[in-house]
């Protein structure tokens, strides 16, 4: 299993899907979340996608992101097919190659900013000095080195989506899933995230996915996908 | 009593777990409070079940049977108190017997010179003994009809003397031993074929009863007071002032203390947690106009269901224990320990939950809109 | 796992009340133990200082040293074993001692024991007749080198020269003199125990380095079935009461300890319940479940360690506080560890209740997840 140790500058597209298909059993029934959806992210491509409550996108950014397998297709990120990977090699795969930011619970509560950003490094590669010096670095570039500090509930909520944020790129990902990272912030607030979101993202050369039904964020993406009841809508 | 059972059915393992819990505390104590009861009457019954209302030891007998002896002056000295309505020799001893001719077991014999003073006072089968080679049987140990043979030191097939039980006693052991109450003259030639060295036999202790408007507590003063060398008790002081009776009360005491401690604790603990856990379930309800009262209600319903299911499975534990013996002490089912004990931990169960109470009666509605809610 | 760790740490308060309960149960633990060793200390310690291979008893005394008596025939016989080097007589009797300064009322219980081979810490030579030398626990009962206790009703004299410890009998402190001084102490307050020349109640056997194995039995065959002879060990086993003790207390023990895993597995499961979010997460940006797991019980450890530590100190101080003569409790190092290594033993299987809860958490749960 290799892992990408460059992200900026990688020839090979961030994120390939062909043929994806996601078919849920609920009760008697078959659910099709996801229908043969095809999907390419560039190596430093920010994509947004966008589409009605249901209509799969959390299904596909989870697949992407090699936390769901599909029942059908393949998904290949940074050059690596993960379609056909395992509980465990999916798990060391998240640990090496995606960033995750979610909508809700994204920071453990009983840690501090610095602390949130370490936990990669410590269920990681343990590094030592180096990610705590790392740590200090995004902490940084994110202007929280004067909350580094502090625990979650002392932050704001902007603040605690850039923690968030620094905490995705800790492992150097080759992509990095963003979901609703907006929602539970208002207008001005939000504004600043998603520039900032950008400005990371281009500063490194690396790919993003972001889940979302805001329009600013749309304004901000290299490209918008549209997704409805399971397909891309062309 | 929807909600608290509904939950409970939800959330099977948490609450099966609790139960499991109380129910083994629940269990350990009934043992022990039923082993402490057992152990004290196994070492002190048979004073307790003797007839003579006020035992008059030797000082150097140190209130164990075994230990003492009455030489005739002080026989003489004790005789001659005013009060002393009847006084009769007692004499213990614990000897080798083959119990219908069986393997070898051990038996503390009683002897009583006079019928009423150191026989047992009430019999729970079969007739007193009439003649030297007929006793009366700790129920736990002997059936009426058994033949025990003391066997004496000497040559292995020397034979001692046999005695023919025809009557049975409760709770008579003394020493933790199988134990005979039988006349003295069958005692005296028991303890001659053990030791064939011995001279004179020596009683134990002097039975004595007081004569009529005289109480058993004031002749023992006076008995005391008549000589130093004599150690006058009644019948239920030589049973609580026996060695070794005191220590197993206290160190019985402070086990109870610890074990009761634990189950208040647990259930404290565990109501507590999950009331922090579903506090945004409450708050919920609560906005939707469900009453305060109602959610605590629901609360001690599900610690009663707790404590009492704990208890239930306790007794069911504990209950087989009663059929058998641990060696030679009697487990007995007692209804008032097991009542005692089964309010006592609902009671504390109950108490313990109060802090979950007061956190549910604490919640504000309001942060329902919120979402504050949760914790 | 310093996440485990840290959490510990900065939510003390959650570990706080289970790492209270399993304190509780700690002290339980080492509390019954430490009575179970009081108890035998105190019942055996006269035979366990004995510096024998075998004890020999009468054929009909039951292992029971007051009823035993061996004449001097088979004395004989059992010297002329092939094997045995030594053989020493031994005889108790049990007596209330009068000790100079206590109420006439206020005796001490004691039994004196004669010896010809001489037990741990005493001189080869028994002391002259009428002098013993006392168990250290009849110290705390104002006795002295040179004390003459006055035993039983015969208040039979005998002076005390030198204590040894470790030798208690039956729960009593012992005194310890020659043959001689025994039988005169026995047969003035004893008439019907009384013993003749060359009688004792036991004997006690050194067999040599070629003679120790099937001791026991090539005695008691030499002595035609008149003895009945048990090695140290289990001569001390039979002592009354002492199997019984272990059985009833290793079984309530046991279920402690049964009820120490529960209380852990009931501990954990709510805790991991409450965790299922945030393990979702640490999932989803790839942590393992086999580390989240080692986390859990790494914490299951520290409460189990802390609470035998909090266990130990309250051991030693009740050991302290506990007046000589109630509660026969003692504290031994071996007690003490053993109960923590039990403790953390009991921690580790209940948490284990919650793995399959640990690894069925799903960290696709995480995205889109509800607070």
């Amino acid at each position: 299993m290799t892992t990408p140790t460059e992200s900026a500058g990688t020839t090979g597209p961030a994120l390939e899907m062909r043929g994806i298909t996601k078919i849920y059993r609920v009760a008697d029934d078959e659910v099709v979340a996801l229908d043969h959806v095809d999907l390419t992210v560039a190596s430093d491509e920010i994509v947004a996608l966008v589409g009605p409550s249901g209509s799969g996108k959390t299904t596909l950014c989870s697949i992407a992101g090699g936390l769901l397998s599909p029942t059908d297709g393949s998904v290949a990120v940074a050059g690596q097919e993960i379609s056909g990977y395992s509980g465990r090699q999916l798990t060391e795969f998240r640990r090496n190659a995606v960033g995750f930011v979610f909508q809700t619970v994204n920071l453990i509560p009983f840690l501090t900013a610095r602390e949130n950003l370490l936990v990669v490094d410590e269920i990681g590669p343990r590094l030592g000095r180096a990610a705590r010096d790392r740590a200090g670095q995004q902490l940084e570039e994110l202007g929280l080195t004067d909350r580094a500090a502090n625990l979650p509930t002392q932050l704001s909520g902007g603040q605690k989506q850039r923690v968030a944020i620094g905490r995705a790129l800790m492992n150097d990902p080759s992509l990095v899933l963003f979901d609703e990272p907006t929602s539970a912030l208002d207008s001005s607030l939000g504004d600043q995230v998603v520039r900032l979101i950008r400005n990371e993202m281009k500063a490194r050369g690396t790919a993003a996915i972001i889940v979302t039904h805001d329009d600013r964020i749309t304004h901000y993406a290299d490209r918008t996908v549209n997704i409805e009841d399971g397909r891309i809508a062309q | 009593m929807f909600l608290a059972l509904h939950e409970m059915s939800r959330a099977r393992v948490r609450f099966g777990l609790l139960i499991c819990a109380v129910g083994l505390l629940v269990f350990l104590i009934l043992a022990q409070q039923a082993i402490q009861g057992g152990l004290i009457s196994g070492f002190v019954g048979a004073l307790r079940q003797q007839s003579a209302p006020v035992l008059v030891y030797s000082v150097d007998g140190e209130r164990t049977l075994q230990g003492s002896v009455i030489d005739p002056l002080l026989e003489a000295k004790i005789r001659g108190v005013r009060g002393v309505a009847e006084a009769g020799w007692i004499g213990q001893s614990t000897f080798t017997v083959r119990v219908d001719g069986g393997t070898e077991s051990d038996a503390a014999l009683i002897g009583y010179q006079r019928a009423g003073l150191g026989d047992p006072g009430r019999l729970s089968a079969g007739r007193r003994p009439v003649g030297p080679t007929e006793a009366v049987g700790s129920v736990a140990d002997f059936t009426v009809g058994s033949r025990v043979r003391i066997v004496p030191n000497g040559p292995p097939g020397a034979t001692g003397p046999t005695f023919t039980v025809v009557g049975l006693v409760k709770d008579a052991q003394i020493q933790v031993t199988p134990t005979l109450f039988v006349p003295w003259a069958g005692y005296e030639a028991a303890v001659k074929s053990a030791n064939p060295d011995a001279t004179t036999i020596l009683p134990s202790v002097i039975g004595v009863r007081p004569t009529p408007g005289v109480r058993d507590a004031e002749l023992v003063r006076r008995i005391n007071a008549a000589s130093p060398d004599a150690d006058a008790l009644t019948r239920s002081q030589a049973a609580s002032d026996a060695p070794g009776v005191a220590q197993v009360q206290q160190s019985f005491q402070l086990i109870f203390l610890l074990y009761g401690l634990v189950v208040p604790l647990i259930t404290g603990l565990f109501f507590l947690i999950i009331t922090f856990q579903k506090a945004a379930a409450l708050t919920l309800l609560r906005a939707v106009g469900a009453r305060s009262g109602a959610l605590v209600r629901s609360l001690l319903i599900q610690v009663v269901l707790v404590v009492g299911g704990g208890i239930v499975i306790g007794i069911v534990l504990f209950a087989p224990l009663t059929l058998i013996q641990l060696g030679a002490i009697t487990i007995r089912f007692d209804p008032g320990a097991v009542l005692f004990w089964s309010v006592a931990l609902l009671v504390l169960g109950l108490a313990s939950a109060m802090v979950a109470a007061k956190r549910v009666l604490a919640i504000d509605p309001l942060e329902a809109t919120t979402g504050a809610g949760g914790l | 796992m310093t996440l485990a760790l840290r959490e510990m740490r900065r939510r003390p308060g959650r570990f706080g009340i289970a790492t209270v309960i399993l304190t509780l149960i700690a002290i339980l633990l080492m509390f019954l133990g430490g009575l179970l060793d009081g108890l035998v200390a105190s019942s055996t310690g006269a035979f366990r200082s004995q510096r024998a291979d075998a004890l020999v008893y009468s054929a009909s005394s039951r292992n029971s040293l007051e009823r035993s008596r061996i004449e001097p025939e088979v004395r004989r016989q059992v010297e002329s074993v092939p094997g045995v080097t030594r053989v020493g007589g031994l005889g108790s009797v049990q007596l209330g001692g009068r000790v100079p300064g206590r109420g006439t009322r206020d005796l001490v219980p004691t039994v004196l024991f004669g010896y010809e081979l001489a037990p741990r810490g005493l001189p080869p030579t028994p002391p002259a007749t009428g002098t013993v030398y006392a168990d250290d626990s009849l110290r705390a009962k104002n006795v002295v080198v040179g004390t003459t206790i006055r035993l039983g009703s015969a208040r039979s004299a005998v002076t005390v020269v030198g204590f040894v410890s470790d030798t208690r009998y039956t729960g009593q402190g012992t005194l310890w003199g020659s043959l001689e001084t025994w039988r005169q102490v026995l047969n003035a307050n004893r008439p019907d125990a009384r013993v003749g020349p060359g009688v004792v109640q036991a004997l006690v056997v050194q067999g040599g380095p070629l003679g120790r194995a099937g001791l026991p039995e090539r005695i008691d065959r030499a002595t035609g079935g008149a003895t009945r002879t048990l090695t140290i060990t289990h001569a001390v086993n039979a002592l009354p009461g002492v199997a019984q003790q272990r059985s009833v207390f290793n079984q309530i023990i046991g279920v402690t300890v049964v009820i120490a895993i529960v209380v852990v597995a009931l501990f954990f499961a709510l805790l991991t319940v409450e965790r299922t979010a945030l393990y979702g997460v640490l999932k989803a940006i790839g942590a393992s479940s086999r580390a989240l797991f080692a986390g859990v019980v790494l914490q299951a450890v520290v409460v189990a360690l802390i609470a035998s530590l909090i266990g130990i100190i309250a051991s030693l101080t009740l050991n302290e506080l506990i007046p000589a003569g109630t509660i026969p409790f003692v504290a031994t190092p071996a007690r003490l560890v053993s109960s923590a290594v039990v403790l953390v033993v009991a921690a580790v299987l209940g948490c284990s209740f919650s793995l399959r809860r640990v690894l069925r958490v799903d960290p696709a749960a995480a995205i889109g997840g509800t607070p």
